[in-house]
């Protein structure tokens, strides 16, 4: 598929139903997404306000977006969801794991040990979180999840003041069908008698912190686990293999952090040193004249506008001056002339734009 | 045989008894030190029936570790949730404490087997006469006296709570270590041992139950030491989760 067939856009009260549909699509704790169409139109007026707001930012702000596919019918355009926390934890704190080792030495025995441990932490409060990330299994393979997840990046970076200079994102850790998770049973079901998507269920939305309350506040000696379980700190569940390359190619950290229900992979980076937000230049646009021939490099290009923020994949290098814009892209963009722009290289690893 | 209390001789223990206290402790005997003494029951004869090693103040040279055994309730009123965890801390809670330590008494007589009156009545007097010598020398001991025990053993001769919780520490054989560095291996091993607290419900239930536990051959010495007015203190040891019993002295 073309990836000029996208759009990128701050999704309204009138894409309920896709949200629906993403919620529902959704393996247990992939999403911050409730399964509930009246929590899904009370997020989506809160994302509106934040969007629309002249305030300063408070951190309380979610901002939710859609990727559409301009060539389907009107009202069934929109393939993709994803979502940004302007502060986890906001209001309290946000919860995770800190991957530790530890070196334990015994000179008397000529003996020395290398242990994993996982410490409770609130490292990431106060980071902006990226959230809600669901793509049509149809649209996988397109350049529409690569859309979705970076333009968000745009976003942030064109309006840095209303985020943390900090960033991170939670990926659903393992699972089965039945909802049964190897981390949660080895760890938190000693401490709660409840299987993991009755505790999904509980905190549904809310934050987490007062389940962690419960948790255990020393350090936990990972030796100590099943194996299982073992296994499973910072594996992710398969859906999330997408989204979290995505994030990878971005330079996030993997390694630090683990989610303290299912052991999924909390990723973590500043923000300034992402690639698309360190490439990304912020400069007025030109009408493009006729390309020719097929293109090899793309931009990501996005609207400085933040009550109707959108972006989209055009074909063409970076340009010293004005960006050129085929007139169809500034017309989705709904640019008027000389606008400023924000855009940044488009060359994502395995994707063939 | 008579075996009244008052047949039994105290005294210091001499060379000749070494053998036998080694056989009864099933490795070498730890030689006294620092103001230390081995005291000894024996019967008229002169046979030696128990004996201990009476020790002033402990971890004062080599730290002496132990794990303290803690209670955390984790409850949410509006998820009715009340839970109580059993935790373990490492720590040198009884540092300058005075110990009776590597207590050990003959099951037999030239061949013929005591039976447990006889024995019980050695250690009686065993513990009696330690706490006598306390008394005479009262200054040079702690206010605070210990006595451990051994924890449990399955049918294989292995620890429960060594299985569950120090092996993954310290690959050795705890008993390869013993025969090395005789009682001060824990002290060495120490380092190797979690140093933040550990809860329970962590480990295998067998580890679990096996916390505060005695190791059936030593259960005669755990009611006599009772008798005595020792008390478990929520503290036991780190290799198999013995009970430290503790008894105050004034």
């Amino acid at each position: 598929m073309n990836p000029t067939r996208f759009l990128f856009r701050a999704a309204g009260p009138a894409d309920i139903d896709a949200f629906e549909r993403a919620a529902a699509d959704s393996v247990i704790g992939i999403t911050t997404l409730p399964a509930d169409r009246a929590r899904l139109a009370e997020r989506l007026e809160r994302s509106a306000a934040a969007f629309a707001s002249a305030d300063d930012a408070s951190g309380e702000e979610i901002h939710l977006f859609v990727v559409e596919d301009l060539e389907r019918p009107p009202g069934q355009r929109v393939v993709g969801t994803s979502g940004i926390a302007a502060s986890a934890g906001f209001a309290d704190r946000f919860y995770c794991y800190r991957n530790e080792m530890v070196v334990h030495h015994s000179a008397a025995l000529n003996a020395g040990n290398r242990i994993h441990t996982l410490h409770l932490c609130h490292d990431l409060t106060g980071h902006t979180l990226l959230t809600s990330f669901w793509i049509d299994p149809a649209y996988a393979d397109t350049a529409a999840p690569q859309l979705l997840s970076r333009a968000r990046l745009l976003f942030i970076a064109e309006f840095a003041e209303r985020f943390s200079d900090r960033i991170a994102a939670e990926s659903p850790g393992l699972a089965d069908e039945a909802g049964r998770c190897p981390f949660w049973d080895a760890v938190g079901r000693r401490f709660f008698d409840m299987d993991y998507p009755q505790i999904e269920r509980l905190t549904g939305g809310r934050s987490k912190a007062f389940i962690a309350e419960l948790m255990p506040h020393s350090p936990i000696y990972v030796p100590l686990l099943p194996d299982e379980a073992q296994w499973a700190i910072g594996q992710m569940h398969p859906v999330a293999e997408l989204p979290f390359s995505i994030l990878l190619d971005e330079g996030f950290d993997t390694e630090t952090y683990v989610d303290i229900f299912d052991g999924g992979p909390t990723v973590d980076a500043r923000v300034a040193m992402l690639k698309t937000v360190a490439a990304s230049r912020r400069g007025p646009w030109r009408e493009a004249s006729a390309a020719g021939g097929a293109a090899t490099d793309w931009q990501l290009v996005a609207t400085t506008r933040r009550a109707d923020f959108a972006a989209l994949l055009v074909p063409g290098a970076a340009a010293d001056d004005a960006l050129p814009l085929p007139a169809g892209a500034a017309a989705h963009l709904r640019l008027a002339p000389g606008e400023a722009v924000r855009s940044a290289a488009f060359a994502p690893a395995g994707v063939n734009a | 045989m008579n075996t009244s209390a008052s047949m039994l001789q105290r005294r210091d223990a001499d060379a000749a008894d070494f053998p036998f206290i080694a056989t009864w402790l099933g490795r070498p005997v730890t030689p006294a030190e620092h103001g230390e003494r081995w005291r000894v029951v024996a019967a008229a004869d002169g046979m030696p029936r128990a004996a201990l090693r009476l020790v002033p103040a402990i971890g004062l040279t080599l730290p002496r570790v132990s794990f303290h055994v803690g209670c955390v309730v984790h409850a949410a009123r509006e998820l009715g949730l009340f839970h109580r965890q059993r935790t373990l801390q490492l720590g040198h809670d009884h540092t300058g404490a005075s110990e009776l330590a590597d207590i050990a008494w003959a099951r037999d007589h030239q061949g013929t087997g005591l039976g447990l009156p006889e024995q019980a009545a050695a250690l009686r007097a065993l513990l009696a006469d330690a706490l006598d010598c306390i008394v005479q020398q009262r200054g040079r001991y702690a206010p605070t006296l210990i006595a451990e025990l051994p924890g449990p053993r399955d049918a294989a001769g292995h620890s429960p709570l060594w299985l569950g919780l120090g092996r993954h520490f310290y690959r050795g054989d705890p008993a390869a270590a013993w025969a090395t560095h005789g009682p001060a291996w824990r002290s060495h091993l120490a380092p190797l041992l979690p140093q933040q607290m550990v809860y329970t419900s962590f480990l295998p239930p067998v580890a679990e139950a096996a916390i505060g536990g005695v190791a059936e051959p030593a259960r005669l010495l755990l009611e006599l030491l009772e008798d005595a007015g020792f008390r478990y203190g929520h503290h036991v040891n780190v290799e198999d989760g013995g009970p430290i019993m503790e008894r105050a002295l004034d």
